[in-house]
């Protein structure tokens, strides 16, 4: 057996709140409801003052204001996000390549390698919470432990501003009187069948006889024994390459208009791809989300050769999608439109013609990407002869 | 279309004209037959290939029409074939706006062979799924690119011709490879929708592809400031050998560039590493380039000669592969950022 291996688990606390608490003083301390305006939207972030009414993530945002009527809600601004978080993730470098992006807010860091120089698990957590709160003004939470189950679950145990370690000889004591839903992978169902056989602790778990958990654990029934034991020997995989790259909005009014659908889905493609020219990929596969007004998503996506950054090209073929997908369904109202971009290459071949013939199409990407950057995304976008 | 399984027979003057279409392109082959009456018919292609092949060489055929049905006798084998009316098969009628040039079949096919690999394939630009044909006073000249890479084939003709641009679709270009020959000439005629070979006694006709060319000259180095010659069969053997531990998906290899010196270099996601080095005649300063290895491959293949001339500028800008101070066969390949 190796060496205990020394992973971290860093939690930005009320991550796209946050930021907009120290962007505009005046929300400072103040209820703030990150999410889409209007009566429609989910919220995706809530500051710890809003949270205290039991308002919380992916909850609708009406839902929200009926909890906490002097909630103030903010339009997120996830240009804004993606700056600070990659300031956090640049601190998460200055102590190891190995790190494992969740979200824009959230990481795996496994510092192994790293605790000669730096001294132990617990002072790198620290020392990390501290470069993070000069660098961005914002504070973490940090779980230290020797697998991602065990640091995970210390970085919510002592939210906001946390530094939580679990030692190996207190894995038992820590994890025992848990729940078993603060388990990841099992759900409320899984958990209520659980709790149906008696075992509602993660000790009761751990110490289940197989044939008690196997009609509802089936084959996992070994893996979250052990999970339930405080043992997971998933490693941190660094830099795992991106497989896609989305851009989605659900509506404040659902749309009816096939000329509006298709003018909010050449901004998403527009949104699409000019991340996809930051991370400096070409996409082979070009897809659309739609979701109708009672809820059925439908997908519809197309391959594209040769791989392309440009979004004259990727907005041609989502809306080409879209078109047939109104064809099927010409009165359907839409609640959300999405863009996506899979099949990512690197951009490494260069062109011949974007020297000559396309370089006209990629000037104007890159103009619009730039007043983008400056104006933000509502700045300008691209219209429509459809 | 089912119809297009069946090929037509037409009987004038006791000649066969059997033509085969899958509406992109139609071959229309002629033979001498005895006939006792004109007429046309279809039937299927497929099962009359089959039957002529499983017989013995220089069998005689005799068929008869009897009401929808056609009758294949063969000493003493006897097939009866349905037919659907020769009214219903579709034929490219004669080319609207010609131009018609003659030039050797060898000619042509070297014209083809020396670009079509750098045609592209099921590409977006739908312009590029073929070969550009261009016609510039006494030259005829073919232009293949994918978009990374470009190949310019060019011969002179014997008389001046007017100045015209059509694009062959890719299968068109390889049938008619597949039908040129080393002996005698092909007439071509270019319509406005078409073209047209006559190729012995084969007519061949291709639909053409309605676009706008890339304007491939902007692309071609016209003198790059960097030359590098290198025994060509030398260089092919290093950079097949380099290839070996490239990226199998992206095929990137670097080109190191020292006084009469050149260094390739290539390693694979598993971190296995190839150097080679390769003698060459270079006087420039230090330079490093990526390049897709397959495409250089290609074009040091396409081109005639012991030698091999690359024309470089830099790391970001395209290099002209040709024999030294060649004109009639260029290849131009964009780099990559490794």
């Amino acid at each position: 057996m190796s060496a205990p291996r020394v992973i971290l688990h860093v939690d930005m606390d009320a991550f796209y709140a946050s930021v907009e608490q120290r962007d505009r003083p005046e929300l400072a301390g103040r209820p703030v409801v990150v999410g889409g305006a209007g009566g429609r939207g989910v919220v995706a972030a809530a500051s710890y003052e809003v949270r205290r009414f039991g308002v919380h993530s992916a909850m609708p945002i009406r839902e929200a204001l009926r909890r906490c009527p002097q909630a103030i809600v903010v339009t997120p601004r996830f240009k804004r996000y993606r700056e600070v978080s990659a300031q956090v993730f640049e601190v998460f470098r200055e102590f190891t390549d190995l790190v494992e992006g969740l979200s824009l807010d959230e990481a795996f860091l496994d510092v192994t390698a790293s605790t000669g120089l730096f001294g132990g698990g617990e002072d790198m957590a620290r020392e990390i919470k501290k470069r993070i709160r000069e660098r961005t003004g914002l504070t973490a939470s940090v779980g230290v432990a020797h697998n991602k189950l065990l640091a995970k679950l210390a970085s919510e145990m002592d939210k906001p501003d946390g530094l939580t370690v679990i030692r190996p000889e207190k894995v038992r004591a820590t994890l025992d009187p848990l729940p078993v839903g603060r388990l990841y992978g099992i759900g409320p169902k899984t958990a209520a069948r659980l709790e149906e056989q008696g075992i509602f602790t993660l000790g009761q778990l751990r110490a289940a006889p197989e044939s008690v958990l196997w009609p509802v654990l089936r084959r996992e029934t070994r893996t979250f024994q052990d999970r339930a034991a405080g043992v997971d020997e998933r490693p941190v995989v660094s830099d795992a390459p991106e497989k896609q790259i989305s851009s989605e909005e659900t509506f404040d009014v659902d749309i009816r208009d096939h000329k509006e659908m298709q003018e909010r889905l050449a901004q998403l493609a527009d949104r699409t791809t000019e991340r996809l020219r930051a991370r400096q990929y070409k996409a082979g596969m070009v897809s659309i989300k739609v979701r109708r007004r009672d809820f059925e998503t439908f997908t519809r996506q197309r391959s594209f050769n040769p791989p392309t950054q440009e979004t004259r090209l990727i907005a041609q073929v989502a809306a080409d999608l879209l078109d047939h997908w109104l064809a099927e369904q010409p009165r359907a109202a839409v609640r959300l439109l999405g863009v996506g971009v899979s099949d990512l290459e690197p951009e490494q071949q260069l062109d011949l013609f974007t020297t000559a013939e396309f370089r006209e199409a990629r000037r104007l990407d890159d103009a619009l990407d730039r007043i983008h950057d400056r104006f933000g995304d509502t700045a300008i976008h691209r219209g429509t002869d459809r | 279309m089912p119809i297009l399984a069946n090929l037509l027979l037409v009987i004038t003057d006791g000649r066969l004209a059997i033509t085969a279409t899958d509406l992109e392109v139609e071959l229309v082959t002629n033979v001498n037959v005895t006939a006792t009456k004109e007429g046309r018919i279809t039937i299927a292609g497929r099962k009359l290939l089959d039957i002529c092949r499983s017989l013995p060489e220089a069998t005689t055929l005799v068929f008869s029409q009897d009401g929808d049905r056609v009758t294949v006798k063969a000493s003493r084998s006897r097939f009866v074939l349905a037919t659907q009316p020769a009214g219903d098969f579709p034929v490219i009628d004669e080319l609207q706006q010609q131009q018609k040039l003659m030039i050797s079949q060898a000619d042509l096919r070297w014209l083809l062979d020396k670009t079509h690999f750098s045609m592209a394939q099921q590409d977006v630009r739908y312009y590029l799924n073929g070969m550009l044909l261009e016609t510039d006073g006494k030259m005829l000249r073919t232009v293949a690119t994918d978009g990374h890479r470009l190949a310019l084939c060019e011969v002179e003709l014997a008389s001046k011709i007017s100045g015209q641009q059509v694009i062959v679709p890719r299968k068109g270009v390889l049938e008619m490879q597949r039908l040129l020959g080393t002996e005698g000439d092909v007439q071509i005629t270019i319509g406005s929708n078409h073209i047209r070979a006559h190729i012995g006694d084969v007519r061949f006709t291709s639909k053409l592809i309605d676009g706008r060319f890339p304007e491939y000259g902007r692309v071609i180095p016209a003198a790059p400031p960097r030359t590098v010659v290198a025994d060509r069969e030398a260089l092919r053997a290093a950079l097949q050998r380099t290839a070996i531990l490239a990226n199998e998906k992206y095929r990137g290899i670097r080109l190191a560039l020292k006084k009469n010196q050149l260094t390739l270099q290539a390693h694979n996601p598993e971190q296995e590493e190839a150097e080679e080095q390769v003698e060459v005649n270079y006087r420039g300063d230090d330079l490093e380039v990526g390049f897709n290895v397959s495409y250089l491959l290609d074009a040091i293949a396409a081109i005639d000669g012991n030698e091999v001339e690359l024309g470089v500028t830099d790391g970001n800008s395209s290099c002209l592969v040709r024999s030294p101070g060649a004109s009639s066969n260029r290849y131009v390949v964009m780099p990559m950022r490794l």
